[in-house]
């Protein structure tokens, strides 16, 4: 799909939505109804998830969903606050995401909501010095 | 009754230790758990904490084997958040850079695989001939290993009229070679019984599980970053993506085998069509706030690099997602109803940069005696 159609797919279900150029499209949405997003562009038969990262802004950590859909790329940001990071897993409708939702919950501490496998992947089993990318975590 | 058998992390013999416990019943395996990081160097956080031109040479020891995709991926990112066009010439030589590497990679690749199954004298003869693939690296670039050839806004180095004819003899035995192997990949009978058949991956699960690279490709998923995300000079290169359908270790063999021949193809090509002109373009160290994502077709598959900029010399996040990462997923269904002696080539076969096994504990649950047993003991059980 090309970003516009990607856009199309999605637009009722997110606050804001950007054509960056014909492979590169960005929306942001709530964690209300990003589950919806993903749902609707898995209807378009889109299965890969390239990445998921985690972004520190402050007050609240950013989730970027990398969708690989095809012709183009989509950038899903949702935020969820730093107080209570927490939001339901996605690898119901994503099996791949698996691997990635274990990175950022020990890399970010958020907490994936029924995740299959919820352990460490990276960092010792005895790592008690925080998260490391986020702001406050020291050299 | 199950066992449990962990596999790794130590592993002298090959590169990057990571941790594997299959669940066994008998010879069969019935599940797999995979731990990482044994060598997490805290990267990403070391990116945001460094300039751009910094960056661009940490970047590239994400990896060795594949230290130009990082490169050029890194390189790639930058140029997009600070919105940089790249000359002509210059794009031409990252793609030629990158094909010699993918060749490299390959070629290295399957003298692995060929030393998994026991075939020693295949490796010996693969690893010879990438030596003609080092030695056009070194011309070219000036480098074996960690070539460092992207520079924020281009290259490094022009590529010389006197390179020419070195590339393409060079060339010349590379393809020789590469067809003699894929003759012999296809039809010797050692190869055949110990790859054929082995650690299937379904188109399904491939896709499902997101697997990419030649380990999709052999799964019959046509998806190739060089053609679905052009970047650097292959838009105007024609260029065939191996795609085979039956998804064993085989498959995995033959795609890139053929991927060789092809990338020899888009070199030659490439050399042929390469404009004259300037290398490098001028480049601000600062980039206003801005965020860009960059895919590449790295030899093991798709690599996605994230930078978001703040309008300082500094990134303030950098994300790398590299090929093996994507692939460990799909290492599942591969292993799960296969034999404990399909272990090592099932996990060379994805090509994870590179895999352990050197060392592999038998625990037998119920007693808790537990045994250890080298590479070569492993090694030596299907014999």
């Amino acid at each position: 799909m090309k970003a516009n159609e990607v856009i199309d797919t999605i637009k009722n279900y997110v606050v804001e939505s950007k054509i960056i150029d014909e492979r590169r499209a960005a929306a942001s949405t709530d964690l209300a109804r990003y589950r919806d997003v993903l749902q609707a562009l898995k209807g378009k038969d889109i299965r890969h998830v390239s990445s998921i990262t985690g972004i520190d802004l402050g007050k609240e950590i950013a989730i970027v969903y990398q969708l690989d859909c095809g012709r183009s790329l989509l950038n899903l940001k949702v935020l969820v606050p730093k107080k209570n990071p927490r939001l339901p897993t996605v690898t119901d409708i994503f099996p791949g995401a698996v691997l990635y939702e274990r990175e950022v919950m020990e890399m970010l501490g958020v907490t994936f909501d029924g995740h299959p496998d919820p352990r460490r992947l990276f960092l010792p089993d005895d790592w008690k010095e925080g998260y490391p990318l986020r702001r406050e975590w020291k050299k | 009754m199950t066992f449990i058998i962990p596999v790794g992390p130590q592993h002298p013999a090959l590169l990057e230790p990571e941790h594997f416990r299959f669940e066994v019943k008998g010879e069969e395996i019935v599940d797999v758990g995979i731990r990482l990081g044994y060598m997490h160097r805290g990267i990403e956080r070391g990116l945001s904490e460094r300039t751009y031109h910094q960056g661009l040479y940490l970047a590239e020891r994400i990896c060795g084997i594949c230290s130009h995709s990082h490169n050029l991926c890194f390189a790639q990112t930058v140029e997009r958040l600070a919105e940089v066009e790249v000359p002509d010439r210059a794009e031409y030589i990252r793609a030629i850079v990158a094909e010699l590497e993918r060749i490299h990679s390959h070629l290295l690749w399957a003298g692995v695989a060929a030393h998994e199954i026991g075939f020693i004298t295949l490796f010996m003869l693969f690893w010879r001939d990438r030596e003609h693939v080092q030695d056009l690296l070194e011309l070219t670039t000036g480098n074996r290993c960690y070539y460092s050839m992207c520079a924020l806004g281009g290259v490094r180095r022009d590529i010389r009229p006197e390179h020419l004819l070195k590339l393409k003899r060079g060339l010349k035995v590379l393809e020789k070679a590469t067809k003699h192997y894929v003759d012999v990949a296809t039809s010797d009978r050692t190869i055949l019984a110990r790859c054929e058949n082995v650690g299937v991956l379904t188109k399904r699960d491939a896709r499902d599980l997101c697997a990419v690279g030649p380990t999709a490709r052999a799964s019959g998923v046509d998806r190739d970053m060089r053609r679905d995300d052009p970047y650097a000079s292959y838009p105007e290169i024609p260029f065939e993506v191996a795609v085979q359908p039956e998804g064993d270790v085989l498959a995995r063999v033959v795609v890139r085998l053929r991927e060789v021949l092809e990338a020899i193809n888009i070199i030659r090509e490439a050399l042929k069509k390469m404009p004259t002109g300037p290398i490098r373009t001028k480049f601000k160290p600062e980039i206003p706030p801005n965020q860009a994502t960059v895919r590449i077709e790295a030899p093991r598959g798709e690599l996605l690099h994230f930078g978001i900029s703040n309008g300082t010399n500094k990134p303030e996040r950098w994300r790398a997602r590299t090929p093996t990462y994507a692939n460990f997923a799909a290492l599942k269904p591969m292993f799960v109803g296969g034999s404990i002696a399909e272990i090592p080539i099932v996990l060379a076969s994805i090509d994870p940069c590179m895999c352990c096994t050197d060392r592999v504990t038998l625990v037998e649950v119920a007693t808790g005696k537990s045994r250890v047993l080298t590479m070569e003991e492993l090694r030596r059980i299907p014999k």
